[in-house]
């Protein structure tokens, strides 16, 4: 028998702790990794019970294979089977039936995890990008009602045949819709609008035991609360109501920094200025900061250039160049840095201004733009992207311990970071998710990603770097955006037991069996 | 088999390499259809992955429609119409496949340094079509072989003999251009005979003065997938610079790939299986305000006809309907 780590909360059919010492991290303690895989007994008369519903489920290698991993690429485990949604009605049943035979179920939007939320460790995995359908459009009230499991890219493709476009998603075109709004989703605009969450008007939900409910901030409105932000603990998302707006291309501008610091500075100076319409910083290391500014209007724009952009300490390109090319002539000891910092630039810039997305200077489909890019320059078999989220006070500090953190464990790394408008009239969607509950006015989120070119990196390694950031929010009193699966250590060292326990018990009353997305959070 | 079917990138990647990210889901037709992610790239990228045998992948591997739009949208630069290809080989083609011998078109052809337009199999049911075509393009002499067995025997994962590939090639070594009409011989033509002055019958025919001029701002210009997707660095710019000069829409979605107006799989290219394919066609119309729609590949009339009272014309037959 392996003893439970202390700080594991067994569940009602839950699984066994992970089988790895808690000393395997020499000094680091071990947080959480691959759950065991489910085995219960009752799998077969559970499929026969579906079948008999009209639910196919797929039990081949090749339906399983396909689903071993997610974007993580860290955490394996396959399914039993697979069901691709078709309806809320269909998902009703298998739910129904997955509650009397107790056999997991987990959601699968774009399976853009990289903690292993979206791997199934056994029972059912529920795709849900066969819920694809963008279901009505309304330009004139610019709402859309969309299934939940269509991407994001394929929701813009639609909106821009009637020149619309959706407020604010992921820069990535692979990110569903449902999953992004169990998450939070930040995009450039998040620091004028919030997170993609924030833009969802009303949902469908199939509840852990298999309701169809609509909830909205008026209907059903505790559901609707614990399902935004909710990690996929509460419900399936099926529907959903979405504001949108007219599509515009942007007016983009980029200002180089060589302190973290300043730049994170200067962005939360134009944030809490209104002074652009989209912002975020960046970076190639700590060595080139870039801070992302654009804007939708002409007015927009010149208003910046008027009031801002003198404040702003960052430089052009060619003066930056400069600086740069000053600082590593004094140090050649850093020549392979420099060689680095030049190639990447090579590659990276005009991936950023390639001919056919920019017209009249203006960039068009800035998330086909920056979604390419970001798989191109850091996708990989593997991926971790910790990060940390905090109130703006904090958050300069919150960066450079992280920046710190990286440059022990990787010769190569990016950050990013994003301010998100705190809507006051959603605090209640924000608790125990991305969103600090100190935050006021502004949260802001960093990711650390390391660049792992052709390296090889043990699975004990990244986890060691992913604990060390995530320390430091506990320290910071923050919290994370990737919380859930191999983090879900920390869940209870940032948000205390009360909360943690509190959202348990909901979490037992609305899902009796535990089984939808049983490993992510409890 | 020849050396001369394997991928043509040094350091190709493969499946191996595929990191999961679902970017060609979202341009592949086959996705659109069926929502189903066995069915595509990354399904097959993940399955190889996790070791299942492609014989177990048949129904994947024969419902790709080798239109090449995952290709330039794959991070990891996977030659994925390569994979498709191998492992149609690996299988062999489906039963009810012709098997008659290719070899007896060797000698069909004089080998004559003068342009070249190599027909696809709807020009050559259309005997008018294909000489007013080679007229517009002038000087260009009609292939005798037109390799369309080879490019038949490609897509279906058939044996094509050595012998015949370089009887077939060397009718082709010494022609000042090549006009391929059909767009999976083309791409293999310019690895065939590297350096070889090769153009699809779309770029040729919008080239010319007189069919460009023709182009509306309200008409939706319909390029062909295959040969765009196999060049689609250089020929992403050149429909850039297309749409600039003439306004006109293209069937191209927010990554600049082209959405094929149609998606036979396999058995339905063969003629073995009904098509069911104006989803596609549907799809490229959809919130669009056009007057005329104009398609590079003859063929791709019909799936437009089938679904919409909008006129449709054949990019050849432009200049007939005058300049606007
Ligand atoms: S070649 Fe076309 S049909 Fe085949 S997988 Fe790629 S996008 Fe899909
Ligand atoms: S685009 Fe390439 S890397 Fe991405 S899922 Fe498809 S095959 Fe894999």
């Amino acid at each position: 028998m392996i003893p439970a780590e202390p700080n594991f909360h067994p569940i009602p059919g839950g699984l066994v702790p992970c089988p790895v010492g808690p000393d395997s991290l020499r000094g680091i303690k071990r947080q959480q990794t691959n759950p065991s895989r489910w085995d219960g007994p009752d799998w077969q008369q559970f499929v026969a019970a579906a079948r008999e519903r009209d639910i196919n489920v797929r039990e081949t290698t090749t339906a399983c294979g396909v689903f071993a991993t997610d974007a993580g690429g860290t955490a394996y485990g396959l399914p039993h089977g697979v069901v691709i949604a078709q309806s809320a009605g269909q998902i009703s049943k298998l739910l129904k039936v997955a509650q009397e035979y107790r056999v997991p179920v987990t959601v699968r939007g774009g399976g853009l995890t990289t903690e292993g939320e979206s791997v199934a460790f056994g029972g059912v995995l529920l795709d849900m990008t066969g819920m694809s359908q963008v279901l009505n459009v309304d330009p004139d009230g610019l709402t859309v009602r969309t299934q939940a499991g269509i991407f994001w890219h394929a929701l813009a493709e639609e909106l821009r045949r009637h020149d619309l476009d959706y407020l604010s998603a992921p820069l990535n075109l692979t990110s569903s819709v449902g999953g992004t709004l169990g998450v939070g989703g930040i995009d450039v605009n998040s620091p004028r609008l919030g997170c993609s969450a924030d833009q969802a008007m009303a949902l469908q939900v199939v509840t852990p035991t298999g309701e169809i409910v609509e909830c909205s901030d008026t209907q059903n409105i505790e559901l609707f609360q614990r399902v935004i932000l909710g990690y996929g603990q509460f419900g399936v998302i099926t529907e959903a109501t979405l504001r949108i707006r007219r599509y515009t291309p942007l007016r983009m501008h980029y200002f180089y920094y060589g302190s973290l610091c300043t730049a994170v500075e200067d962005l939360q100076m134009l944030d809490r200025n209104d002074a652009s319409d989209y912002s975020g910083i960046l970076t190639i290391m700590d060595r080139a900061v870039n801070l992302l500014v654009a804007f939708d209007s002409v007015e927009r724009e010149t208003e910046f250039h008027k009031t801002w952009q003198s404040k702003l300490r960052g430089h052009g390109e060619l003066a930056f160049g400069l600086r740069t090319l000053a600082r590593y002539a004094v140090r050649p000891w850093k020549y392979a840095e420099a060689w680095y910092l030049l190639q990447r630039k090579r590659e990276l810039f005009p991936e950023f201004r390639r001919s056919e997305y920019m017209r009249d200077s203006l960039m068009h489909d800035r998330t086909v733009v920056f979604s390419r890019a970001v798989w191109k320059f850091w996708g990989s078999r593997q991926m971790v992207i910790p990060d940390l989220a905090t109130s703006s006070d904090k958050f300069v500090e919150a960066v450079e311990r992280g920046n710190a953190v990286c440059r022990k464990y990787f010769a190569h790394y990016t950050l990013y970071c994003v301010g998100i408008k705190v809507r006051l009239e959603h605090r209640p969607h924000y608790e125990m998710s991305c969103i600090p509950p100190d935050a006021e006015g502004w949260a802001y989120g960093c990711e650390f990603e390391p660049v792992m070119d052709d390296g090889i990196y043990s699975r004990d390694t990244l986890q060691s770097f992913k604990n060390e950031i995530y320390d430091i929010g506990v320290d910071l009193g923050g919290s994370y955006y990737r919380f859930g699966g191999m983090m879900k250590g920390y869940i209870r060292r940032i948000f205390g037991d009360a909360l943690v326990d509190r959202h348990l018990e909901m979490k037992r009353a609305a899902d009796p069996a535990m089984i939808l997305n049983r490993d992510v959070i409890f | 088999m020849s050396g001369l079917l394997r991928g043509n990138s040094p350091i190709s990647k493969t499946y191996a390499d595929c990191s999961g990210c679902s970017l060609c889901l979202l341009v592949c037709p086959v996705w659109r259809r069926t929502c189903d992610i066995e069915l595509t790239p990354h399904g097959r990228s993940k399955a190889l992955q996790n070791d299942v045998r492609p014989a177990d992948m048949t129904i994947s591997i024969q419902s790709c429609t080798l239109c090449g739009a995952c290709e330039p949208v794959c991070p990891e630069r996977i030659n994925l119409t390569d994979m498709v290809l191998d492992l149609r080989r690996t299988l062999g083609p489906p039963p009810g496949f012709p098997t008659s011998a290719p070899e007896s078109r060797a000698g069909l052809q004089p080998i004559s340094s003068a342009p070249l337009l190599l027909r696809d199999r709807a020009l050559a049911a259309n005997p008018e079509v294909l000489n007013h075509t080679a007229t517009l393009l002038g000087g260009v002499m009609m292939a005798g072989d037109d390799g369309s067995d080879i490019a038949l025997a490609l897509e279906a994962g058939a044996e094509i003999s050595p012998q015949r590939l370089e009887n077939f090639l060397t009718s082709l070594r010494r022609s000042a251009k090549l006009i391929v009409a059909d767009g999976l011989l083309l791409r293999h033509l310019a690895r065939w005979l590297p350096g070889a002055p090769l153009v699809s019958l779309g770029e040729a025919l919008s080239g010319l003065p007189e069919v460009r001029n023709s182009l509306r701002a309200t008409d939706l210009y319909v390029i062909e997938p295959r040969a765009y997707h196999a060049d689609y660095q250089r020929l992403v710019k050149y429909y850039d610079g297309l749409r600039a000069a003439r306004a006109c829409a293209f069937n191209l979605d927010l990554q600049r790939i082209a959405i094929p107006p149609s998606a036979p799989n396999l058995m339905q290219r063969l003629g073995l299986a009904p098509q069911d394919n104006d989803g596609q066609a549907c799809w490229i119309l959809h919130g669009r305000r056009i007057s005329r729609i104009v398609v590079e590949r003859y063929e791709d009339r019909t799936a437009f006809e089938n679904v919409s009272d909008i006129p449709v014309m054949y990019l050849a037959d432009l200049t007939e309907a005058g300049a606007c």
